[in-house]
């Protein structure tokens, strides 16, 4: 047996929870200095082990489960999460070589999983009982099924291009022009959508602080709320990566310098977007759940649509016709 | 047809967003309040009982825990009425450092609102910028008069504390900074797409409504109702001042937050004067008797703090201690207007129309 | 979508402007001179004048006299005197009306201790906390002949 089928998964899961540590330590930091603070700075060395303190607290600390809560389900959706947040990872192609499953309807299984945690989400919500987790679970599943659609449709413009669903073939096929260009209008609306299927601000709704106090993880502590929290990290580097695939080229050097190597350049691309998101969460308030719901059907999805249509005619174009 | 249930949703007391210890019981149908009913009293201290045991002065500190987002006022509302009933006569500096601090903590006391609405809301960073701007102000308090929150610091005919050397002149600068500094939040925020999002055309209540229910303050203001006790009844000496009464037309909670903003300028525009005019020298205390006997009778004077009509009703049997002391407290009777704005909204709208209320606990609860 | 894309600049300005926070543990916050904190009591200087427990609005000050061990003197000496921090809010009366400056203001602030019971503060924890007291303090002061104050 191929001793990296076991070990590359393993290397992954240590560099997704480095990244997690790090991103929201990295949070934090962009967050301060946003807002004239230094951030976390009293743990390690410019507090570079902050989150590793707030993560061994997590574990020692006590498991408390509601009296009234549904135990099996309560217990189940923190890994249910979780599972669906790595599987995915193992499409996303970091450099030509770095990459676990090429398979050919690798952005298809990407979009297809990561669905899965909505239904964690809401198993969360409603197991535990309580009225404000129940409310951030139905608001967090009405949210993430709609985004999803535009979500899908935004990267129908890519697939048409390319001609295919693997995402080794997506990002071969940006040697030239990245898709950010010729599809401007399906990036805005991928970006829009992606940042609502992570709950970030500001469609941070389901676990709105000033209203649903955390949403659908109120009633969680200890590990299992550190379950959640590193879901919704995972899920960050993966939407990151995604979107450094499907739209800035991946590991593809622009302008010609490619004796810099392809992994460095996605990982300038892929923090480029962490960085973007937390600087969003420094800048704007939350939006109000039923303009979250028009602004999906009314606005991104007919604007995907167009983005779709918009594309398959310009296929057509005869000079424009070489970029589509 | 769905056989839907209404819930009973408990919102505070500890909740992010009730700003203290209120606690809401909003009965909802889905996210949709069908009732909600404010629950007070978690912070009752009895603050006017206590004060018929205590003399004239001691009752300032406590005033202080009142509206502690703006104590300055509240001082004032004491001292002022115990003057009115005394009849004694406040030298022109003491009026000035008044004035001045006053206006200070009404800026100090806009930038609380303004941070925690937008926190409310979602935005994090207006919070901290809000808060670094007020710093300043309470820096510029705990020179004056040793503390940054509870400042004890006018006294019946007079104030406690001269200003220092030098401070008058960061209260210009002070004024300098922070008008640049408004130019950034309407920037980040009056411009922001989300927020006229969450703000206009919600919480919307006409001119008739505010007057049955008694609104004051910019609760009031809002709807387009041109009342400001410091241009109708002025007091101390803001008739000396010019300066604007902003004013809105709809009265949703967009306009409330432009009318808090510019208030703040307001603000800006009679500290500019009054540190420009301020007297060179002259007493900070009137003539005032060591022990503080009240004359028997009564008095009502009403001031305005940031939050409305701050009242304070004295009725004296001519003792040192009052026989009854009353505050109309703003923030309790602008409260009472808040299930009447509730009934059909959404949970999201909750917090919007509550932020903008501008509820002190420590004011409603007494 | 300006309004965003302005708040969006306002954002990264500021993640470059200093920092405004206080080293405060590392670096003592030093107060201005004004500063409400804890009481210095020098016995010294008391004449049991019994004002400070009286203007105390929260009842926080106990005192008692005796009466002065040379026989030739006349008035009292302090005793006891004690604060209870528990329920002192600093607000500065006592120090106002005290006639001798036996009770003054500092600028030391802290107070936190594991048991409320060490929030009790005698005579001599008063009188040994002696740094930072602040300059000026009565409005109330004694001529100094000595006789009736003004």
């Amino acid at each position: 047996m191929n001793p990296w089928l076991v070990l590359g998964p393993v290397i992954l899961l240590l560099i997704v929870l480095g990244f997690v540590t790090y991103a929201i330590f990295f949070e934090r930091k962009v967050l301060g200095w946003i807002q004239g603070r230094i951030g976390p700075n009293r743990v390690g060395p410019w507090g570079l082990l902050q989150t590793v303190a707030d993560v061994l607290k997590l574990l020692l600390k006590e498991d408390v489960t509601p009296k009234k809560a549904d135990l099996a389900l309560f217990k189940l959706a923190p890994a249910l999460a979780f599972i669906p947040a790595f599987a995915i990872l193992a499409v996303i192609p970091f450099t030509d070589t770095i990459q676990f499953a090429d398979f050919a309807v690798g952005l298809l299984y990407y979009l297809a999983l990561s669905s899965v945690t909505i239904i964690a989400i809401l198993v969360g919500g409603w197991s535990s009982n309580n009225k404000y987790a129940l409310l951030g679970g139905m608001r967090s599943a009405a949210q993430m099924i709609s985004y999803e659609i535009p979500l899908v449709m935004s990267v129908v413009g890519i697939i048409m291009t390319v001609g295919s669903l693997n995402l080794n073939e997506i990002v071969e096929a940006q040697k030239e022009v990245w898709f950010i260009f010729p599809q401007a209008i399906g990036f805005v609306v991928f970006l829009i959508a992606s940042i609502s299927e992570l709950n970030r601000t500001p469609f941070d709704l389901p676990e709105a602080e000033s209203e649903l106090v955390a949403g659908y993880h109120v009633e969680y502590s200890g590990f299992r709320f550190a379950f959640f929290m590193l879901t919704e990290y995972v899920y960050m580097f993966a939407m990151a990566s995604l979107t450094t695939v499907l739209y800035l080229g991946g590991w593809n050097a622009p302008f010609g310098l490619t004796f810099i190597p392809p992994i460095v350049w996605f990982v300038l691309k892929f923090g480029f977007i962490v960085f973007f998101l937390i600087w969003l969460r420094g800048t704007f308030p939350r939006i109000r759940v039923d303009q979250l719901m028009q602004f999906a059907w009314k606005v991104l999805l007919p604007l995907a649509l167009l983005n779709i249509l918009v594309t398959a005619l310009l296929k057509e174009v005869p000079f424009l016709g070489k970029f589509y | 047809m769905l056989r839907t249930e209404e819930m009973l949703l408990n919102v505070g007391p500890q909740h992010p967003s009730t700003h203290g210890v209120l606690r809401l019981v909003v009965k909802i149908d889905g996210e949709a309040i069908v009732d909600a009913e404010p629950v007070i009293g978690y912070l009752h201290r009895g603050t006017e009982k206590l004060a018929e045991d205590l003399n004239y002065t001691q009752i300032i500190p406590y005033t202080d825990r009142l509206d502690y987002v703006s104590a300055m006022t509240n001082n004032y509302a004491i001292v002022h009425a115990t003057e009115q009933l005394m009849g004694l006569e406040v030298p022109e500096r003491a009026e000035f450092l008044r004035v001045i601090v006053m206006e200070l903590n009404r800026i100090a006391s806009h930038l609380v609102w303004m941070g925690t609405y937008l926190l409310d809301i979602g935005a994090l960073s207006p919070f901290l910028y809000a808060f670094r701007d007020r710093e300043q102000i309470l820096d510029l308090f705990n020179e004056l008069c040793g503390a940054r929150l509870t400042y004890n610091y006018m006294r019946v005919g007079g104030v406690k504390w001269d200003a220092p050397p030098g401070w008058i002149d960061k209260v210009g600068s002070f004024v300098e900074y922070m008008q640049k500094q408004m130019v950034e939040y309407h920037g980040l925020i009056s411009g922001n797409e989300i927020f006229k999002q969450r703000t206009k055309g919600i919480g919307v209540y006409d001119r008739k409504m505010a007057l049955d229910y008694g609104l004051s303050g910019a609760n009031l203001r809002v709807t387009g109702v041109d009342w400001d006790l410091r241009k109708k009844q002025p007091y101390s000496i803001y008739d000396r001042f010019t300066f604007n009464v902003p004013v809105g037309k709809t009265g949703d909670l967009y306009e409330k937050y432009m009318c808090r903003m510019n208030e703040v300028v307001e603000s800006l525009n009679i500290l500019q004067q009054a540190v420009n005019a301020f007297p060179a020298e002259g007493k900070i205390m009137g003539k005032v008797p060591r022990v503080l006997r009240v004359p028997e009778g009564e008095v009502y004077v009403g001031i305005e703090s940031p939050r409305g009509e701050l009242g304070c009703h004295i009725v004296s049997k001519g003792k040192d201690k009052p026989w009854r002391l009353k505050f109309r407290r703003p923030s309790f009777y602008n409260l009472q207007i808040l299930p009447e704005l509730l009934r059909g909204q959404n949970i999201s709208n909750l917090v919007a129309i509550l932020g903008g209320i501008d509820i002190v606990l420590g004011e409603v609860d007494g | 979508m300006l309004g965003l894309v302005k708040g969006l600049g306002i954002t990264l300005k500021n993640m470059a402007k200093p920092k405004v926070t206080y080293k405060y543990p590392d670096e003592p916050l030093v107060m201005p001179d004004r500063f409400r904190g804890i009481q210095h009591f020098d016995p010294e200087k008391c004449i049991v004048c019994n004002q400070c427990a009286r203007i105390c609005p929260t009842d926080c000050i106990t005192l008692t006299g005796k009466k002065h061990p040379d026989p030739e003197q006349k008035g009292k000496v302090i005793d006891t005197y004690d604060i209870n921090f528990e329920i002192c809010i600093l607000c500065d009366l006592c120090t106002e009306v005290c006639p001798t400056e036996a009770i003054v203001m500092t600028n030391n602030f802290e107070l936190a201790v594991y048991s409320r019971d060490e929030l009790f503060k005698d005579l001599n924890w008063l009188h040994n906390n002696n740094t930072h007291i602040r300059s000026e303090n009565s409005t109330n002061l004694m001529p100094k002949a000595g006789g009736k104050a003004k």
